[in-house]
């Protein structure tokens, strides 16, 4: 399961990434998660399952979704409040939920 | 704050967040930035080596001039020249959004800027002055790269293209493929030299430079310009829009350039012309703990709340905030659309600016040297690395004694409500154990 999560510059979603990692490893889950800056989003879509972009940068949500969309990757933007906790866990769930669905 | 209004709001702020961070251009420019940072930083690290305070004390002066000459060229070949960096960047970026070539896109946008560039200095031939591919000419190398590339494109979508016949191996093919475009393209640039050689601005480099950079960088450069940039910066924010990328990608060739000829100044001893620059925003108002400066939030989270949801929240966000990510706390106090903070979230940067502003026109505090430090760098160490003295860092500490002072009554606020509500649970829970055990 692969996991990639965009903003700026990837700075803030990596500390929610260490985050999901913990909680991924909890639940016995084999995920790989990594952080990337806006500008290397649609080019790292394709490695991905599955893309949440930082609640901050949702006004890409609308560009990243055409060409995801076309990839046939799920896209959506990370809730504010999980992301003001860094709730690793609710996010890694949100991701799956999302692969899920697209199953 | 009703929460129509903040709707409405949104409505407005979200499309041109939208427009601004999705434009083609300007997202072409903040990359284009962004490949010649590592650049940037490598250069102005070396000036703060050559430059460091107290030396000239130490060493003689026979010694500290030696030993500046052989740092010299580090930022000499990077920072001064930092127009050609940008220029490749931004017209391989924009190439690349269109699919096309990005290398040829880069390169070509390259020569017609050097095409563009007076190649004659006090009346000597065949050199380029170091200084017009470096502040001068970063607005000139901007609008060539963005009109040579759609030049390139403009040929390449048309096919005027040498086509080979197959067998032709596919690199010999591809040189060949870009070779009408690029000449078009170049001839293009040689016309519009030649036509402004016979106009009284001589280049078309001068031409801008009058007529678009100095009014622009003059007008960016004031207080009250300033003030209104970062006050978008908050409003963004507190919506939960990242302010910076969408206000610095139309700032940033204004501030660099500020900051440029600040380096220039200091590079050849002079006073630096420009108290606003790209470092006055980056580390005295968004460089402390991250926009809004919430390391004043943290602290005052540390010294004078109660409650265990800020306490939490000042362990989380704590450690990031050294290195100016506010994320967690920006979304977790939260910050957004939250009308108890609107008051200290804009009020604190405007009165900062201020006081930085007239901390430095008063010559208390020496004005950036230009040098660019990553703004990841945390506080106390940016200031005194961009100001080249420890006045900067005393600023920075200044400045945050004065937000930790704006927050306190409204911390102290959102401190008792939360005690409060946490208090009532707690009971809620232990009376429900209690009825259990009964």
């Amino acid at each position: 399961m692969k996991i990639l999560l965009a903003c700026s510059s990837g700075m803030s979603t990596s500390l929610l990434v260490s985050k999901m990692k913990d909680a991924a490893r909890e639940k016995g889950i084999e995920a790989e998660i990594w952080a990337v800056a806006q500008d290397k989003a649609e080019s790292d879509m394709e490695k991905a399952d599955v893309l949440l972009i930082g609640p901050q940068m949702r006004f890409l949500f609308k560009k990243i979704s055409k060409v995801a969309d076309e990839k046939g990757v799920p896209v959506d933007v990370i809730d504010p409040i999980s992301y003001g906790r860094i709730d690793g866990e609710a996010v890694l769930d949100k991701a799956l939920e999302l692969i899920q669905k697209k199953v | 704050m009703g929460s129509k209004f903040t709707e409405t709001l949104e409505n407005i702020l979200l499309p041109i967040a939208d427009k601004l961070n999705n434009n083609r251009y300007l997202g072409a420019l903040r990359d284009g930035f962004m490949v010649a940072l590592p650049f940037i930083i490598f250069g102005s690290l070396f000036v703060v080596l050559a430059n460091i305070p107290f030396l000239d004390k130490i060493i003689s002066e026979n010694a500290l001039e030696e030993y500046q000459s052989i740092l010299g060229p580090a930022s000499a070949s990077t920072l001064s020249i930092m127009g050609l960096f940008v220029i490749f960047g931004i017209a391989y970026k924009l190439t690349q959004q269109y699919g096309l070539e990005a290398l040829y896109g880069g390169f070509a946008a390259l020569a017609s800027f050097i095409i563009l560039t007076p190649q004659v200095l006090e009346g000597i031939s065949g050199v380029i002055p170091s200084a017009a591919l470096g502040a001068q000419g970063l607005f000139l190398g901007i609008f060539t790269a963005f009109v040579s590339v759609e030049i390139y494109k403009f040929f390449v979508k048309r096919n005027w293209t040498i086509k080979m016949p197959q067998g032709v191996p596919d690199a010999v093919a591809k040189s060949f493929s870009s070779l009408i475009p690029i000449t078009l393209t170049l001839t293009f640039f040689l016309a519009i030299r030649a036509i402004f050689s016979y106009t009284s601005f001589e280049t078309l480099q001068n031409f801008i430079y009058t007529l678009i950079q100095q009014p622009l960088t003059s007008l960016g450069s004031g207080l009250i310009p300033t003030i209104i940039a970062v006050l978008l910066i908050q409003v963004f924010w507190f919506f939960g829009l990242h302010g910076q990328i969408i206000v610095n990608s139309i700032m940033d060739p204004i501030w660099m350039t500020l900051s440029l000829e600040n380096l220039e100044a200091f590079n050849a001893g002079l006073e630096r012309p420009h108290i606003v620059n790209n470092q006055f925003v980056d580390t005295f108002i968004v460089g402390m703990g991250g926009t809004g400066m919430t390391m004043a939030v943290i602290l005052g989270i540390f010294l004078f709340t109660r409650s265990r949801q800020l306490k939490n929240l000042g362990k989380l966000g704590g450690p990031a905030a050294v290195f100016n990510v506010n994320e967690p706390l920006i979304f977790g106090l939260p910050i957004v659309m939250n009308p108890m903070v609107i008051i200290p979230w804009l009020l604190s940067p405007v009165i900062v600016t201020i006081v930085t502003y007239f901390a430095m026109a008063s010559g208390l505090v020496p004005v950036s040297t230009g040098v660019h430090v990553p703004w990841t760098t945390p506080i106390f160490i940016s200031g005194m690395l961009v100001t080249n003295s420890i006045a900067g860092a005393i600023l920075q500490l200044v400045n945050l004694v004065i937000v930790v002072l704006i927050w306190l009554p409204f911390l102290r606020i959102l401190d008792k409500q939360y005690f409060r509500t946490e208090q009532t649970t707690t009971k809620d829970q232990k009376q429900g154990r209690d009825d259990k055990i009964v």
